[in-house]
């Protein structure tokens, strides 16, 4: 009995959660093949990164080992799987450590963007006046730069100041999304503001703190994973091109597959591959595996594109059981 | 119904073939309009800031001049003395603080327009008026005044002797220019092609800046006649797409500037020849004399006795350099291996570990190296690994690197850094011009702090030596104490490279110590 | 027509309006980044040949080191009459390097958007007219991987694949050396040069050396097209009209291709408005890999020159050409969507 009342108490109690999951179990055909390889992929990548110390078989800037130095751009071999670089390093252990570098600087920048658009978003929709209408024309000025040359002013600047090309990749990253997520919260703010609900907390006298903290910002956060696993995707792109242009993270700093690339070019034409092929094809797989994710949590989540999954239709013995049956299904 | 659409798309797809077939046709028969088969086709990642001499000093805008202008001395390949060229000769009075040229008669400019010494002093008033901001008037600093008498003579009179005022007249900014057309307090712009006339070999017929320059040959031109039909240099901001082009037969030939690697692989690439000549280009690591830890003299000869020069040579640059001993590059008159003969030609960690303990410094020294990316190519993220790697496996020392962008770098040089990369070209084919911009007090611009009244006064002297034998014997004696004080270690000298195809010839001949790559002397075939 | 009329010159006026502020706002936030940085652009051509004493005196002559506000209000007042100042490494106006790079870019974007809404039209129809069958997987993953690989490394591998191995195309420059010197300029667009000098020659040549490019540029920004026109071919297909033409009886493959593609194709201009900032980031990365003398290229020059008047130039340049699309964007869709006024 008291086993019983337990589960019931649970059920209750992650019915909000079962019932956000649910679209998830219910995927079916591309969207849930979408879901499932970008999260394979995905999660791939961030192992790589989680365990790059124990998995890489050397340092993203070794050269030698054991007294013995590596050679220099060596064919791919048992011991240098992907073969070495022009600087005598290892090309998978770069790959690993890039990986690490890549989802730390996207973690980075999402987690700033976030602090920085949802906040800003939040207020400028809740409280509009003039703040809002500064606010507003400031980020559609900062929509009219291609994100990439943002990107590439912002990380030429603090790259002379900044240590941490990590950091300075975070932020050059940052800049270019704080004006989406700003934008996508402040619309649903604005929408949401109207709402009777709202209203009704309002006429009650609820603080406006009090009310963006229990009505609007839960509305309004659910929009974010979607959005922030596909930044994540353009995220990996704009760092890789920062790092191809030599900005961002520094070849003393970290591995970063954007950089292999660059270096690899004039690899390329005298018919040494593995400098660049891997790196490239390192990029490719993580911004596939993130647009996948994406793609496949917005055609699950967002209800005008999911498909539902067809159930068989069991008429029950009786309306009671049918009923007691209706209360606990999502 | 689907019979008509079917039809439709059908003699769409028909009229497209037709005016491809056709556009094709006639591309294949349309040869290209006129006979350019001996145009030199050139590659390079060089940049030109101003075509008008009075108005760049750099490597780029130089080769470009060269092939416009004359001076009134200039070197013939393999020569290292400045030879007549516009001036049948130039002589010095007794105290060298006059130096008078004779012209040579009946020159005229490729517009038709006569060279007299007005000219001479036309150019060289107009680079001290205009003072560009590039800086090439700081070359003529030793200038006092030009004066004209007839036609055909001009004397400079110089501020302070100096035997070599032969060799300043031979730099970018001696270049003559015609008084009638260039302007004498403003340059001509880059897109008046019309106007920038020259004396030279070639005339610049199309210039489109970041892309190309187009040369043909200058009638006018009172030297041999030019050997091949015109010049293109074409400019990339990549050495790896210059690298393609060049193998895919885009280009002819490439001069300045390919990786090491990329150098390598075209020296194996069937079809494709790499030329070596001897270079006047160095590298260095400049020291702070005034900073810790290389304040201490003990400091500097410990670092001058570990520099890894093999290494960084075959390892780095797979000895497309030579490693260097002294900041007079080998192959110019009064080179003498002064490192080597004080620290020995292989790296001594012995001799340095003792030199330390006997100055009571306590290892391993903490020392930060500077170093900048992308001005000295990629290499230099390399070169200073491999010298952190050798410092640090001394024990002697803990290397930190550090790299600061060229613009906040070469602004910053001794005032900050303790120690830091630099390169250097020379303006002219010199001992002197290795010395007095690194030693000299006042001509320092470095900022490391180093002043020695010793070494002042053999630059004092070496300037104004009367016989070329008493010079060199300064030249030498500035370079033993350059590497006893060892304020600055020079570790490699490059060697001047030109990459091409089979249908050119001619390149190994120009290529040699006055760092010239002389497009009028070559041919293609 | 009366009122409508006045509402939307109302609009017009008004987006309009906000340009100049926008506009303020990104040379201001340009110029004040720029100063910001450490080094400015006599450092960065002279530094390592020229004393400090020289280099010093020759950022005073240009006034690098007046004040911030000094150099700022001489600059928009040089703005406001129209010049934009001369670079310092290679002494350009900047007026020169936009008509110049910029048709060199015009051209690039242009052929790229050609290819990308080739590649779009085609994959996107019909993956959304066959939604859910291994046509449409197949067609998504592609839009999806195409757009995951960096251009920088598709270019890479398309120069190594058609330039090195099979050396069909030419892999850099917008045309042959001896082309191009003998080229005559006209609008700096070589394409339209040519064409104007009945040149068929150069045409070829030309358009070979765009080839590369622009598909790489193309291909990319053609998977975001399939997904954007996939989803409007798929939302079409379940307007009520469409539905109504089926129940007419009209075969499928007339109203697929008659009602539905038509509709779906309207907001394509959208679609390229949208992606042009995205299109222009790209170029930069394009123009580099192939040596396109484009803006994106110059950018990436003179920003390592701290050529401040071009990077200035060039960047609000790039933010006035994404604005101005967005305008003429919204007001085409103001014209036929009144609600979306203000």
């Amino acid at each position: 009995m008291a086993t019983a009342a337990a589960t019931t108490r649970l059920h209750r109690r992650t019915i909000g959660l079962r019932r956000a999951f649910a679209p998830i179990a219910e995927a079916r055909g591309f969207a849930r093949g979408m879901l499932w390889t970008g999260a394979g992929l995905t999660l791939f990548f961030v192992a790589l990164a989680i365990f790059a110390p124990l998995i890489s078989p050397y340092g993203f800037d070794q050269y030698q080992s054991g007294g013995h130095r590596f050679a220099q751009l060596a064919h791919p071999s048992h011991s240098h799987l992907f073969g070495t670089t022009v600087q005598s390093t290892d090309v998978l252990s770069r790959i690993v450590w890039g990986a690490q570098t890549e989802l730390e600087v996207v973690a980075l920048a999402l987690v700033f963007g976030l602090l920085v658009g949802v906040p800003l978003g939040l207020f400028s929709g809740y409280f509009g006046g003039a703040f809002d209408r500064g606010a507003v024309l400031f980020m559609d000025a900062m929509f009219a730069f291609p994100p990439l040359l943002l990107a590439i002013v912002i990380a030429f600047l603090l790259g002379s100041s900044v240590n941490s090309g990590v950091l300075v990749a975070a932020i050059a990253i940052t800049v270019t999304y704080v004006p989406q997520y700003f934008r996508v919260v402040r619309n649903h703010v604005i929408s949401v503001r109207e709402e009777p609900y709202v209203e009704a907390a309002r006429a009650l006298g609820a603080k406006p703190t009090t009310i963006l903290r229990r009505y609007v910002f839960f509305n309004v956060v659910q929009n974010v994973p979607v959005i922030a696993t596909l930044n994540a995707a353009d995220a990996v792109l704009t760092l890789t091109a920062l790092g191809f242009l030599g900005y961002g993270v520094q070849p003393t700093q970290g591995a970063e597959w954007g950089y292999d690339v660059s270096r690899a070019v004039s690899d390329a034409a005298s018919g040494i591959w593995w400098t660049g092929l891997f790196p490239g094809l390192a990029i490719v797989l993580l911004v596939t595996g993130l647009t996948l994710l994406g793609e496949g949590l917005n055609e699950t989540i967002n209800p005008v594109l999911r498909k539902r999954a067809f159930r068989r239709v069991d008429f029950a013995a009786s309306p009671s059981q049918a009923l007691a049956s209706e209360t606990l299904e999502p | 119904m689907h019979l008509r659409i079917r039809v439709r798309y059908l003699v769409a797809l028909g009229a497209g073939v037709l005016a491809l077939a056709a556009v094709a046709a006639s591309a294949a028969l349309s040869a290209p309009q006129r006979s350019n088969a001996s145009t030199i086709l050139d590659g390079t990642t060089d940049t030109v800031t101003n075509v008008d001499p009075a108005g760049n000093y750099d490597y780029g805008s130089f080769t470009v001049d060269i092939l416009m202008y004359q001076h009134l001395l200039d070197f013939p390949a393999g020569s290292k003395v400045p030879s007549p060229s516009l001036a049948t000769g130039c002589t010095a009075n007794g105290a060298q603080t006059a130096w008078t040229c004779t012209l040579k008669q009946g020159v005229k400019f490729s517009n038709g327009d006569p060279f007299t010494s007005a000219d001479v002093k036309w150019s060289f008033d107009r680079v001290n008026t205009i003072k560009d901001p590039s800086g090439i008037y700081s070359l003529l600093s030793n200038l006092g005044s030009v004066t004209t008498s007839g036609d055909y003579s001009a004397t400079f009179h110089l501020k302070s002797p100096q035997s070599t005022w032969p060799f300043i007249l031979t730099t970018g900014a001696g270049f003559i220019v015609d008084h009638k057309v260039y302007p004498a307090d403003k340059l001509v712009a880059n897109t008046d092609v019309g106007s920038l006339v020259g004396t030279g070999p070639y005339k610049l017929t199309k210039f489109t800046p970041g892309q190309q320059a187009v040369f043909t040959p200058n009638s006018n031109y009172n030297g041999s006649a030019v050997k091949n039909g015109g010049v293109i240099i074409t400019y990339y901001s990549k050495s790896s797409t210059m690298k393609l082009a060049l193998q895919q037969g885009t280009i002819d030939m490439a001069f300045r500037d390919f990786t090491p690697t990329e150098y390598t692989a075209l020296g194996k690439t069937t079809g494709i020849r790499v030329y070596k000549g001897n270079g006047v280009v160095i590298r260095y690591l400049v020291l702070n004399v005034k900073r810790a830890p290389t304040n201490n003299p003990a400091v500097r000869q410990a670092l001058a006795y570990l520099m890894p020069r093999q290494d960084i040579a075959s390892r780095i640059y797979h000895n497309q350099v030579t490693p260097l001993y002294s900041m007079v590059p080998a192959g110019l008159p009064g080179h003498t291996n002064a490192f080597g003969e004080q620290y020995g030609m292989a790296p001594n960690t012995a001799k340095a570990k003792a030199l330390l303990q006997k100055a009571g410094v306590k290892t391993p020294v903490p020392i930060t190296l500077w170093w900048t990316p992308s001005h000295y190519g990629d290499a230099s993220a390399d070169e200073y690994t491999e010298i952190q790697r050798a410092l640090n496996a001394s024990k002697l020392f803990k290397v930190t690197l550090k790299s600061a962008e060229w613009t906040t770098y070469s602004k910053t040089l001794g005032t900050q850094y303790p120690a830091f990369q630099l390169g250097w070209f020379p303006d002219y084919p010199d001992a002197e011009d290795y010395l007095a911009p690194f030693y000299g007090t006042k001509s320092n611009f470095t900022s490391n702090g180093y002043s020695s009244a010793k070494m002042d006064a053999i630059l004092k002297n070496e300037a104004g030596a009367k016989t070329t034998a008493a010079r060199l014997g300064f030249v030498k004696q500035a370079q033993v104490l350059a590497a006893k004080d060892a304020p600055i270690i020079p570790y490699w000298q490059g060697a001047m490279l030109a990459v091409a195809r089979p249908n050119i010839a001619g390149i190994s001949s120009t290529l040699d110590p006055t760092y010239i790559m002389r497009f009028w002397e070559l041919t293609k075939s | 027509m009366g009122v409508q009329g006045s509402s939307l010159k109302r609009y017009a006026i008004t987006r309009l309006a906000l340009v100049i502020p926008m506009l303020f706002i990104l040379l201001t936030l340009v110029f004040v980044l720029m100063r910001v940085a450490p080094g400015n652009p006599v450092s960065a051509s002279l530094g390592g040949h020229v004393p400090p004493a020289v280099i010093k005196q020759i950022s005073h002559q240009l006034g690098y080191d007046k004040p911030l506000y000094t150099q700022y209000g001489h600059y928009m007042w040089d703005v406001v009459r129209g010049n934009f100042g001369t670079t310092i490494s290679d002494r350009r106006s900047v007026g020169s390097i936009i008509l110049v790079n910029g048709a060199a870019t015009l051209e690039l974007t242009f052929f790229a958007v050609i290819v990308a809404l080739v590649v779009g039209l085609v994959v996107g129809l019909l993956a959304g007219r066959y939604r859910d069958s291994p046509i449409d997987a197949g067609g998504r993953l592609f839009g999806i991987v195409v757009y995951a690989t960096p251009v920088f490394f598709l270019g890479l591998l398309a120069q190594l694949v058609f330039g090195v191995w099979l050396n069909w195309l030419p892999t850099s420059d917008q045309a042959s050396p001896i082309t191009q010197a003998l080229l005559k300029t006209h609008t700096n667009i070589f394409f339209v040069d040519a064409i104007i000098d009945g040149n068929w020659g150069a045409l070829w040549d030309v358009t070979k050396h765009l080839i590369l490019p622009a598909t790489t540029l193309g291909l990319v920004y053609g998977g975001v097209f399939i997904r954007l026109i996939r989803i409007n071919v798929i939302r079409t297909l379940k307007e009520d009209y469409i539905e109504a033409a089926r129940a007419r009886g009209i075969n499928e493959r007339s109203v697929v291709y008659r009602h539905a593609f038509k509709n779906a194709l309207v907001p394509v201009v959208t679609v390229i408005g949208l992606q042009l900032a995205l299109l222009l980031g790209g170029a930069i990365l394009t123009e580099t890999t192939f040596n396109w003398p484009g803006l994106g290229h110059e950018l990436y020059i003179y920003l390592q020159n701290r050529d401040y008047a071009a990077v200035q130039g060039i960047v609000v340049l790039f933010g006035l050409v994404v604005v101005l699309a967005s305008i003429v964007i919204d007001f085409v869709n103001a014209f036929i969507d009144p609600r979306v006024r203000y």
